[in-house]
């Protein structure tokens, strides 16, 4: 017995015939429904009355008029247009790689910002995970430990025990590096967590056990952990006898209970060895108790949203809560932002983020848009050869619409291929690329977690910018090719002056690339110029031959007394050895990614003020040759009893105490006691490159500060052997403490290195820019004087020399590049102020990038103008008076 | 009003099939009657252009039955060939006739 007559049939018949081709489905269900009759030839039947190929549909059955005429004839657009490109292989293939090329650089750009920002974590049913931050108007003190928008711990339970839309509530304190005692001590990047961390990510460990309520049940108490992978595998050789081991991190022992699944390292674009109880901080981070400090930000939350909940809902019943906390603090007013949990949903980073993604997104978008119109340049010179053919259909009453659609079919097919393509190559190159980007990154850097690979937020952005760019670069191809300007065309285009509609169209679009490659390529030209003057800046103070060690003591459980003798002892060691001739200390060396700042007020002065300070022991500016041009140093006495003096930068000085003389005036410090200021040192840029900064202060390296002191080392002996003699002191004070030893230059490294890469992008991407004009240029100029050959042979046989011919073609050619060339100057020169913070101190309008770059493309398009100009003229007259 | 045109071969042999059916010349015997006898297959839709064409030319003429309950409800379209129809076929076997008498297949000679 035959199946059910399918319905999808019935209602195509009734889309495509309304109802007057009933009987033919009668017919059809009459074969079908006797049982002698496959589905196959069923639907073969229905094909042949829907789609009848290239005959005209019989005039007997009414029609609904142009959804159906779409629908039967877009399948022979189709097969028509994929054999014309077939027939024309050269053209398609240049056509299809300049949009692969566009659409590539997008998806891969898209791809990272998808990666980073736009996808859910990598957990199970991480689209229900939302991270809540706050931010907050007029509260008093805050303490930040990682970021303001970051909650506490009191926070954290009232919000954990009174919602009634999450299924649990997990906190964690991102920012936790420990060391690992052993033979060989190293330094891990950890987490704390809540004891319900890995339930509400719904990541139990693969080996061992999670957190249990008794873990995080008493403070200080707990002391288990749970190892990434990673961790496991790496440092703890995947031994399967890991559980009940101890772990000693910052001379805590810890058990392990846990192994993370492979793969899972947290929530955080930097990878998290190990997770702890948040109970066990105060233990860990010796003389911080951020359980004890109410006003403290320091715990980041992720929230599981049970069924059936949305994230308004979730918003709604959280805000209750944190309007009660609002309460309690009168004069406080809390926002809370709840989002699906992502890599970076940190709202500081946001801007910022936001910010770089818009400049990608453009810098790409100019590519592809250069390559559309090369594309559409192409498509025009090929319509334009079939002019006449196009013309005769018109004129005998062909449907204007259809040839346009039929154009564009074509300029589709060109965009799918060409996107498909694109994406395909920027998918699977995109590891190597990541790799490259990672190389360029200042040492140090940890590896990110985020893993990059294509899903279907990539997937629906390629196929939508695929979608667009067929019609942007096919549209205005096909309705100028399909004008009715019937007479025109039939006659032979063009005559003696070259000037058609088309042909103007054909050189805005030259004149476009120009224009966009020339914004792209003085941005390139600028960032690499600021790049060459931040290897050559000076920053204003010495940093050859210095060396700088860090040590972490407080976590190895030292006293500020302790410290004070370990720096003492460890600075005479260090004096002693061969090379070493001046030792500093200071608390953040200069140019170091790690800044410090206060709130400071001056009597008689309004408001308060951050301002950055360092601590730092009086050798430190001779060692890096920064003079001290007014008042003195601090003295050995002063340094040691840790007095409240302080020395300004000249930049300081010049904005708080403006043509007075500073010495002897006094700054408060927030918190603290009065400073009296004994000194001015000369600016540097100790802070960030290129900038000296109006707000820094050098305070005395006292006892206090012991703990988190630096050592700078000026020592003429060369790196390789000062650090290794470095290490050997410390080793023999304390073999568990873990050193970096390094040299000062190499904090240049954090400042050039996003510089470089986005420097190389951006050259990169002006370079294929400049690639794709010019043969947008070449194709023009090709084609602009393949269609005046015969006057060209007119003019060479009435006796025009060659070089007046090509002067004259050149000219014409240059004309459209000059106005884009100088359109495109104008332009960047409009934005180029987006760039200054990368420029280190290079002016926005850096002359030599605006003449350089310019010349550069011009010449080139110059040489790409010649080569065309040049050849016609060595045609053969007789030969061109010949020519169709 | 004689038509100066001469059938193609195809209308022929759709034109032959709905005399042969007479009363019963509707799409599904017309189409089947066609297979059988010359081993082609046919779609409906060939089937049906051509139908309409050579209604168009007014050798057939159609209508419509009532509706089949058979056939989803739907009624079956009828076919019967005009005089101009007949007219047409007997020009068309005349001539080939014509062509094909004193051919013998198989002792003819090849072109030259």
């Amino acid at each position: 017995m035959a199946a059910k007559f399918p319905r999808l049939i019935v209602l195509l018949f009734r889309l495509r015939f309304l109802r007057s081709a009933d009987f033919v489905l009668g017919d059809l269900m009459e074969e079908y429904n006797s049982g002698t009759r496959s589905r196959l030839w069923l639907w073969r039947q229905a094909f042949s009355m829907l789609f009848p190929g290239t005959a005209p549909p019989p005039p007997a059955y009414p029609q609904r008029e142009n959804k159906m005429n779409f629908f039967t004839s877009y399948g022979s657009d189709l097969r028509y247009s994929a054999r014309t490109l077939r027939k024309n292989p050269g053209f398609t293939a240049v056509a299809v790689i300049a949009i692969a090329l566009g659409i590539g650089v997008n998806t891969g750009i898209f791809t990272v910002l998808n990666g980073v920002a736009l996808r859910p974590l990598p957990v199970p049913g991480a689209s229900g995970i939302v991270s809540i931050y706050q931010t907050f108007r007029a509260v008093g003190r805050r303490n930040v430990h990682g970021a303001a928008s970051f909650f506490s711990w009191r926070e954290y339970r009232n919000y954990r025990d009174n919602n009634h839309v999450l299924s649990g509530l997990a906190a964690y304190s991102p920012f936790l590096s420990v060391t690992l005692a052993g033979d060989r001590p190293q330094q891990l990047f950890g987490q704390f967590a809540s004891c319900n961390y890995f339930d509400v990510l719904n990541e139990p460990p693969a080996l061992g056990r999670a957190f249990s309520a008794a873990d995080c049940a008493v403070m200080r108490e707990g002391a288990v952990v749970v190892l990434s992978d990673n961790l496991w595998r790496s440092t703890f050789g995947a031994d399967p006898s890991i559980l009940g081991r101890t772990m000693v991190l910052n001379r805590v022992s810890f058990t392990v209970v846990g192994v993370a699944p492979p793969g899972f390292q947290g929530t955080e674009p930097v990878p998290a060895a190990f997770w702890a109880p948040v109970t066990m901080q105060p233990q860990v981070e010796r003389g911080v108790d951020l359980f004890a400090q109410t006003e403290t930000s320091w715990l980041v939350f992720l929230g599981r949203m049970k069924p059936g909940i949305s994230r308004p809902q979730v918003r709604a019943d959280l805000a209750v809560i944190a309007g009660r906390i609002d309460r309690l603090t009168p004069g406080r007013k809390t926002t809370l932002q709840v989002e699906t949990a992502t890599y970076l949903s940190l709202p500081e980073a946001r801007p910022y983020i936001a910010g770089i993604a818009v400049v990608l997104l453009a810098a790409v978008g100019m590519v592809l848009l250069i390559a559309c119109a090369n594309v559409a340049n192409l498509l025009l010179s090929r319509a334009a050869g079939r002019q006449k053919e196009i013309a005769i259909r018109l004129s005998v009453g062909a449907n204007r619409g259809r040839i346009v659609r039929q154009l564009l079919t074509e300029s589709m097919l060109i965009a799918l291929a060409g996107g498909a393509l694109g994406s395909l190559v920027a998918v699977w190159s995109f590891d190597a690329m990541v790799a490259f980007l990672f190389s360029h990154l200042p040492h140090g850097t940890p590896p990110l977690s985020i893993g990059f690979g294509p899903d279907i937020r990539v997937l629906s952005y390629a196929a939508a910018l695929t979608t667009i760019t067929g019609i942007v670069f096919g549209l205005v191809p096909a309705l100028q090719a399909s004008r009715p300007n019937v007479s025109a065309a039939l006659k032979q285009s063009g005559g003696l002056s070259g000037k058609t509609a088309d042909g103007f169209l054909r050189h805005a679009l030259v004149g476009t690339q120009v224009a966009v490659s020339m914004v792209l390529l003085i941005a390139a030209g600028l960032l690499l110029r600021g790049l060459y003057l931040a290897q050559t800046i000076d920053p204003g103070f010495e940093m050859k031959n210095i060396t700088t060690v860090s040590f972490d003591l407080r976590g190895q459980g030292y006293d500020a007394a302790r410290a004070g003798i370990f720096q003492n002892q460890l600075k005479e060691r260090l004096a002693a050895l061969a090379g070493v001739d001046s030792i500093a200390q200071a608390w953040t060396t200069p140019l170091s990614d790690n800044h410090r700042g206060t709130g400071f007020t001056i009597p008689g002065q309004p408001g308060s003020f951050a301002m950055e300070d360092n601590y730092v022991s009086p050798e430190y500016f001779a060692l890096l040759g920064i003079p001290i041009v007014r008042g003195r140093n601090f003295t050995a006495t002063e340094t040691r009893a840790g007095a409240p003096l302080v020395i300004v930068t000249e930049a300081t000085a010049r904005r708080f105490w403006p043509n007075q003389d500073p010495l002897g005036k006094i700054v408060h410090m927030d918190g603290d006691s009065d400073f009296q200021v004994i000194g001015v040192a000369k600016d540097a840029q100790v802070s960030h490159l290129a900038q000296s900064t109006d707000t820094y202060l050098y305070l005395p390296a006292g006892p206090k500060e012991q703990l988190h002191m630096e050592l700078l080392v000026h020592s003429a002996a060369g790196f390789p052997a000062t650090a290794q003699g470095i290490r050997a002191a410390i080793h023999a004070l304390d073999p568990n403490l873990v050193v970096d030893v390094a040299r000062l230059e190499d904090n240049l490294e954090f400042w050039r290195g996003p510089s470089r890469i986005v420097a190389t992008l951006a050259g990169s991407l002006g370079a294929l820019g400049m690639l794709l004009a010019c043969v947008g240029v070449y194709g023009v100029v090709s084609y602009a004087v393949s269609r005046r050959i015969r006057e060209i042979g007119i003019r060479m046989t009435l006796g025009a020399n060659a070089r007046e011919l090509k002067s004259l073609i050149l000219r014409q050619a240059m004309r459209p590049v000059v106005i884009g060339g100088l359109i495109g100057i104008a332009g960047c020169a409009a934005v180029s102020q987006i760039l200054k913070s990368m420029l280190f101190g290079l002016s926005a309008y850096d002359p030599i990038a605006f003449l350089g770059v310019p010349l550069v493309l011009l010449s080139v398009a110059l040489v790409a103008s010649y080569i065309p100009a040049r050849r016609a003229t060595k045609v053969d007259p007789m030969v061109a008076l010949r020519h169709e | 009003m004689a038509s100066r045109e001469h059938l193609g071969e195809f209308e022929q042999i759709v034109l032959l099939a709905v005399l042969r059916l007479g009363e019963n010349a509707y799409g599904v015997p017309v189409r089947q009657e066609i297979e059988k006898r010359t081993r082609r297959s046919l779609t409906v839709g060939a089937l049906y252009r051509t139908l309409d064409r050579l209604e168009a030319k007014g050798y057939v003429v159609s209508w419509f039955s009532d509706p089949v309950p058979e056939r989803g409800g739907r009624s079956k379209r009828y076919f019967r060939v005009q005089p101009l129809g007949i007219r047409a076929l007997r020009q068309s076997r005349q001539e080939l006739a014509a062509m094909w008498d004193g051919v013998e297949l198989g002792k003819a000679m090849h072109g030259r």
